[in-house]
């Protein structure tokens, strides 16, 4: 890929983040297309293929990382995004008011081809910070992997897929985008 | 030296001190009166269906091991190597014939049986007593509709005569068509800074703070209808033991917003009746507890959860959406997508109790703060026992009836060295 596309590419993630941090989340939201899925989830404990911590007495291992049938934390349309800022301008929200301060660190940026020829997919790492109120604090860290449309010679994001890296989640709750 | 609880929860008067969701003495005494003796959720059956499955899970705060053996029966152990105590299995599921420790290399057969020692010829010369030396199991271990419970005392009631009139409830729950529930996918696991009597009571009876706490998430179209003017009838129902359940009027419709099953529930809802029979018409079972740590929930999201104590301040939440198994596809579906937008940690619903329950315990910290009770009184002297619903009833949707029964069998419990001194 070219290195201008992947310049291109992390300009818009930087843009993104910065609309987030500032809680322009209506501006973030016209980012997407409205066929877009997005999706979270977190990571399992399983033994690896290799582990001799068991012997199988039944069927196959399952592996860390076969989440894709697992219960994820979000599994959003672009409706239901909309309803999630809808709750927060509500001014009823109690679990963002006051609001999470963000701040959003995109990394590890790789573009690959997509599906179609308007399309790429992209991988990216994430490191969320939230502090709230005097001194709550989380991190939320992760892997992400979005598709990018062109629409109309601008970047939309037609899916994203997040990983986020834990188990039990130590964060009380995920109220904030990413 | 045991602390006397009896000034602390004065459910008569529907006061209740602070202390009990702050102080550390207080949390131990509750992992050896509450959490070593009561029947405890463990997992349910479908997550381990095949000999060999297993589950790592809790009970209080002690790590134990649900496993299906060899000849399909379900066992529950201690995840613990007796040798030096480190944690047997380190993973949240599978299967396994055999588990092995990682330290000494120590070995146990899924029934629990020691079977393995790493050198017992030479070392141990051939003396160690290996069947002594076994995992240890629970006491007694049960299932009731496809929902494994155990408990860590050999004197409990079984769990059938624990569940008590409770038992009827559930079934609204879990056994509303043939073949019960199952769940979707995994679970979500995740820590809330709070006592865990805090989610316990309010999954309990509070139908109070769902018009104000979540009036966010009903208008931006998340929720079903809570109008209490669309059915004002539904009460709080305390069947006995300290277990509780919430019920809406029959004609009320809470349900989540997906027309998939909207047009279900209506199309089942005879079936139910004929099942449960005519109590099952004429209201409908919300939310409830198992005492003490198991809750539930239907409308909105089909949810149930264990809330693991980790410390007065600390609840480690396990939380499962479920189906009915005999729902078709598109209506599992979009109870999946329900219980995943609504409930759990990112839950539109679920996110601002956490934040609430979070402050309720740790303003506690403040010693002046702990001085003064806790208000527990909407309803007091508007509740009685009903035998067409086999249980203390409200006369009112929103009452805390139920909470002043949940921390009344919670102060029994806490005051009474063994079971035999409990009346059920």
């Amino acid at each position: 890929m070219a290195d201008d596309l992947l310049r291109d590419v992390e300009q818009f993630f930087y843009r993104e983040a910065r609309l987030l941090d500032e809680r322009r989340f209506h501006e973030w939201l016209e980012l997407f297309t409205d066929d877009v899925r997005y999706w979270m989830a977190g990571r399992r404990t399983r033994y690896p293929q290799s582990s001799k911590a068991i012997t199988v007495l039944a069927g196959t291992r399952r592996d860390d990382g076969d989440i894709e049938d697992e219960l994820p934390l979000l599994d959003e349309t672009k409706t239901t995004l909309i309803g999630r800022v809808a709750r927060i301008d509500t001014g009823m929200a109690w679990g963002e008011d006051p609001p999470s301060r963000t701040r959003h660190i995109i990394t590890n940026v790789e573009v690959e081809p997509g599906a179609t020829a308007s399309e790429l997919t992209v991988y990216s790492n994430f490191l969320v910070y939230r502090t709230r109120a005097e001194t709550e604090q989380d991190l939320y860290v992760g892997a992400r992997q979005d598709v990018l449309r062109s629409v109309d010679g601008a970047w939309k994001i037609a899916g994203r897929k997040l990983i986020l890296d834990q188990n039990v989640l130590l964060p009380k709750n995920v109220s904030v985008f990413f | 030296m045991a602390t006397d609880v009896s000034r602390l929860v004065d459910a008569e008067n529907g006061r209740i001190s602070r202390r009990i969701f702050i102080e550390q003495e207080i949390y131990e005494q509750e992992l050896e009166r509450i959490f070593a003796r009561c029947w405890l959720f463990l997992c349910h059956e479908c997550q381990i269906p095949r000999p060999g499955d297993f589950f790592t899970t809790y009970m209080g705060e002690d790590p134990v091991l649900v496993v299906r053996d060899g000849n399909g029966q379900v066992g529950a152990f201690l995840n613990v190597c007796r040798h030096r105590g480190n944690r047997l299995c380190r993973a949240e599921a599978g299967n396994a014939a055999s588990f092995t420790c990682a330290y000494h290399g120590w070995t146990y057969r899924n029934d629990g049986r020691l079977v393995g020692v790493p050198f017992i010829k030479e070392a141990y010369h051939n003396a160690l007593e290996r069947e002594r030396w076994g995992l240890i199991p629970v006491a007694q271990v049960e299932s009731y509709k496809g929902l494994v419970f155990a408990t860590f005392d050999a004197e409990a009631p079984p769990l059938r005569e624990y569940l008590g009139e409770m038992a009827w409830y559930l079934d609204a729950f879990f056994d509303r068509r043939e073949g019960g529930i199952e769940v979707v996918g995994g679970l979500h696991k995740w820590i809330m800074p709070c006592n865990w009597k805090l989610p316990a009571e309010n999954f309990a009876g509070d139908g109070y703070h769902v018009t104000w706490s979540h009036v966010s998430a009903i208008r931006a179209g998340f929720g079903g209808d809570f109008r209490v003017g669309a059915d004002p009838t539904g009460v709080a129902l305390s069947p006995g033991n300290g277990h509780c359940v919430m019920t809406v009027g029959a004609n009320m419709n809470a349900d989540p917003p997906a027309p998939e099953i909207q047009a279900y529930e209506e199309k089942i809802f005879p079936e139910i009746v004929q099942r449960l029979g005519p109590r099952a018409g004429t209201l409908k079972p919300v939310a409830g507890t198992v005492f003490p740590n198991f809750s539930m929930l239907k409308p909105t999201s089909r949810t149930f959860r264990v809330w693991h104590p980790r410390g007065p301040e600390k609840t480690e939440v396990w939380a499962w959406v479920y189906v009915d198994k005999a729902a078709p596809p598109e209506v599992k579906e979009a109870n999946r997508l329900a219980g995943v937008r609504v409930f759990g940690p990112a839950g539109v619903f679920e996110q601002d109790d956490m934040d609430n329950w979070q402050a309720c315990t740790q303003t506690g910290r403040g010693v002046v703060a702990r001085r003064h009770p806790l208000n527990y009184e909407m309803g007091l002297g508007h509740d009685r026992w009903n035998d067409d619903l086999k249980a203390v009833a409200s006369d009112y949707r929103f009452s805390e009836s139920n909470h002043r029964q949940f921390y009344q069998r919670w102060a029994q419990l806490m005051a009474a060295e063994k079971w035999s001194e409990l009346k059920s």
